[in-house]
């Protein structure tokens, strides 16, 4: 019986993974700082909005940055998908996981931010509106990457199913936006514009502080989620063995 | 045995299947028109001018039509198990992926050709002849789009446990964008609306994306029609 | 019609060392075997114990997890279209299309494969298979033996240098299984075969080589010449759990 006593050795060994939690904390450290000096700064450094937005336009701040986020670990899927798809490793299968769910979070706080931002400028909570629309078929697109999960057993096929989804997802999002434009004007607040060196200093620094903060914020729950990812599947795997040493 | 004469052969096969058990073409026809008449209840009261909404009931129409199709055109593949038959062959998975496509896209067209001079009659006021080419160039881009597409999720969805609903959900977000360019370019039509700048977008944008999805596709399919 | 390049040292069918997972479940857990060109291989073992999975690794149907198989010279991972082309399969299921008469599934076949004589070729194994009056008929329509004859018309229509079978004798009518064994015969000296079978006697008969399997493992491996009750016995003392014969 060396075999199973291999095993229990190599569940033993598994505790080490609960280790590799602790390199996420330290992101989130960073990120907390950078996004509290980015709060700092956009209510007391960056000026009111000089048009009709005035305070409201303070949400910017947050709603741009999470928008990055999401676009970040979306991409972070994209890029484990191609990665997978070459290696057949399911390491990259974890990550593309948990870069779509982060993802998804973060597209939802955009239409959450969003609609706040809508409501105070516009008055209404939803308009269909370029960008946030391009969130919303987004969000329902990737959506479907979790049905299709959910759908398939065999683990490396589910795996190779979700890493094609993945890329030709994100092949789609930037063409989706480009599409939304054929719908009549948008309403979105045009504040950094291409080709005008539009924004004021202070504005534009306290954004790059917060897209800063919310870049490491990313980085620590990817970390984190996918240690979770790998412990879960720890978990299954040994209670596969247990039940084979069973019997 | 050139990937040309495998194309054909899939073709074929898949051509006369349908064309024997008629499965595909009735009942995506009889849904087509069921759909006009609905919409007709739905929406047109007297005196009401439906045609800034004709592009969006055609379009909205022929892609869940398109969705039926495309459910069936792997089911009898897998349900026979002949899916290993034709995995067996020595034949480029590319090769299949273009030959369903090409099967999917004629059956689509063959429910349009019947399906579009009706809802001509039903629902457009404008005699549209003049700009006939254009609304011709609208159709093809759009269903090669959604044909390539969904034939790619087709085959991802044929090995899931529950295909038929798996394949809506992952393919109408994706062909978003493709619905909101035919859309806005087949009313265009309609409406009479054809200065070319406008709706010559459209069309570029129409091609940009099926040629996307046929590279995206060509680079993918290996994997998705997999072991 | 053998490769030039294809010396008679090599064999036709090489496996070393194959492993295969699904998910986490280890079907293949090393499985090394070699079979010379012209032989014929009979695998056994209960159900379960991986002999589809060999079979489907050796058609190209699965990816070898990790290992190397070679068939007719060309690994099936690297270079699977010429491996492709040397294998036909006789599985569980026929891979027919019930909707297409026997004659438009194995023109279909033939215009996959690139069979340059089709017309002749699927004349003579209608022939063979004694389905001619049937050509024109929809396989719907077809007992399941009349299937498993067209099956075999299908599997041997672009002349495979190995064979495949999958419990090839299974449902089959008593007349299908003397076509089956007639034909078997006929392209035994020129072929090589691997078969799974739960048959013994069967299997027994044909082969050069016999295989036990079982829980992923090769459990026995043999040269044939051993009487049906001698195997048994064998075959009880390498399978521990139930016995499937």
């Amino acid at each position: 019986m060396e075999a199973s006593q291999a095993r229990l050795e190599s569940a033993a060994s598994s505790a080490a993974g609960g280790r590799r939690l602790l390199g996420a904390p330290a992101l989130f450290v960073y990120a907390g700082a950078a996004l509290a000096a980015g709060l700092l700064l956009a209510f007391w450094y960056a000026p009111i909005d000089a048009s009709s937005m005035g305070f409201s336009q303070k949400i910017f701040f947050y709603h741009v940055p999470i928008a990055w986020a999401a676009l970040v670990a979306f991409s972070v899927a994209f890029v484990a998908g191609i990665l997978y798809l070459r290696s057949s490793d399911l390491r990259y299968d974890r990550l593309g996981l948990v870069g779509v769910r982060l993802g998804l979070l973060f597209s939802l706080l955009v239409m959450g931010t969003g609609m706040i931002w809508g409501k105070a400028a516009w008055g209404a909570w939803w308009a269909w509106e370029p960008r946030l629309t391009t969130f919303l078929i987004a969000c329902l697109l990737y959506a479907g990457y979790f049905v299709l999960r959910s759908m398939v057993d065999e683990e490396a096929r589910r795996a190779t199913y979700a890493a094609v989804f993945a890329i030709i997802a994100f092949v789609d999002v930037p063409i989706t936006f480009f599409a939304t434009r054929f719908l009549p004007e948008g309403l979105h607040p045009v504040v950094l514009r291409a080709g005008d060196a539009g924004m004021e200093g202070s504005m534009l620094l306290s954004l790059l502080v917060s897209v800063l903060g919310m870049t490491l914020l990313l980085a620590g729950l990817i970390r984190l989620e996918y240690a979770a990812e790998r412990l879960r599947d720890e978990i299954a795997d040994l209670k596969d063995r247990l039940g084979e040493v069973g019997r | 045995m050139s990937a040309a004469a495998q194309f054909s052969a899939i073709l074929r096969k898949d051509l006369t299947r349908e064309l024997r058990t008629r499965e595909v073409l009735v009942s995506v026809f009889l849904f087509v028109m069921l759909s006009l008449v609905i919409f007709h209840y739905a929406f047109a009261s007297e005196g009401n001018d439906l045609t800034f909404f004709t592009g969006g009931m055609l379009w909205v129409t022929f892609l869940f039509g398109a969705l039926l199709g495309l459910n069936r055109s792997f089911a009898q593949e897998k349900d026979e198990g002949c899916l290993d038959g034709l995995l067996l062959c020595p034949v480029d998975r590319v090769t299949i992926f273009l030959a369903k496509t090409a099967a999917n896209l004629l059956l689509l067209l063959a429910i349009q050709v019947v399906a579009v001079p009706v809802f001509t009659l039903f629902f457009v006021e404008r005699s549209y002849l003049g700009d006939l080419p254009l609304l011709v160039l609208v159709v093809l881009l759009a269903d090669l789009g959604i044909c390539a597409l969904g034939t790619l999720l087709a085959t991802i969805s044929m090995n899931s446990r529950a295909r038929d609903l798996l394949l809506p959900v992952l393919f109408l977000p994706l062909i978003v964008p493709l619905l909101i360019a035919a859309t806005s370019a087949t009313t265009a039509v309609f409406a009479g609306d054809t200065g070319l700048g406008d709706l010559t977008v459209r069309l570029v944008f129409l091609a940009a994306f099926d040629a996307v999805f046929l590279v995206a596709a060509y680079g993918t399919y290996d994997f998705a029609i997999g072991e | 019609m053998a490769d030039p390049d294809q010396g008679h040292s090599r064999p036709e069918i090489e496996v070393e060392g194959l492993r295969k997972t699904f998910g986490r479940r280890e079907v293949l857990r090393g499985v090394s075997f070699q079979l010379e060109r012209g032989g014929f291989l009979a695998v056994f073992g209960p159900n379960g114990a991986g002999k589809t999975t060999i079979l489907r690794v050796l058609a190209t149907l699965l990816s070898p997890g990790s290992g190397s198989v070679r068939v007719a010279g060309h690994d099936v991972r690297e270079d699977p279209m010429p491996v492709r082309r040397a294998v036909g399969l006789i599985s569980h299921s026929p891979l027919l299309y019930p909707d297409l008469t026997a004659y438009e599934n194995l023109r279909f076949y033939a215009d996959m494969y690139g069979v340059e004589d089709r017309e002749a070729r699927i004349d003579e194994l209608l022939d063979r298979l004694e389905l001619s009056h049937r050509r024109y008929d929809v396989v719907r329509a077809f007992s399941r033996g009349m299937r498993q004859r067209l099956a075999i018309a299908r599997a041997v229509l672009h002349r495979p240098k190995v064979l495949l079978l999958d419990e090839p004798h299974e449902g089959l009518d008593p007349r299908a299984v003397d076509i089956l064994d007639g034909l078997l015969a006929e392209i035994r000296a020129d072929h090589t075969f691997v078969m799974v079978t739960h048959h013994i006697g069967k299997g027994l008969e044909l082969a050069s080589r016999v295989m036990i399997v079982d829980a992923g493992r090769v459990a026995y491996e043999h040269a044939a010449g051993v009487d049906a009750a001698a195997f048994s016995a064998v075959y009880r003392e390498h399978v521990q759990e139930g016995s499937a014969l």
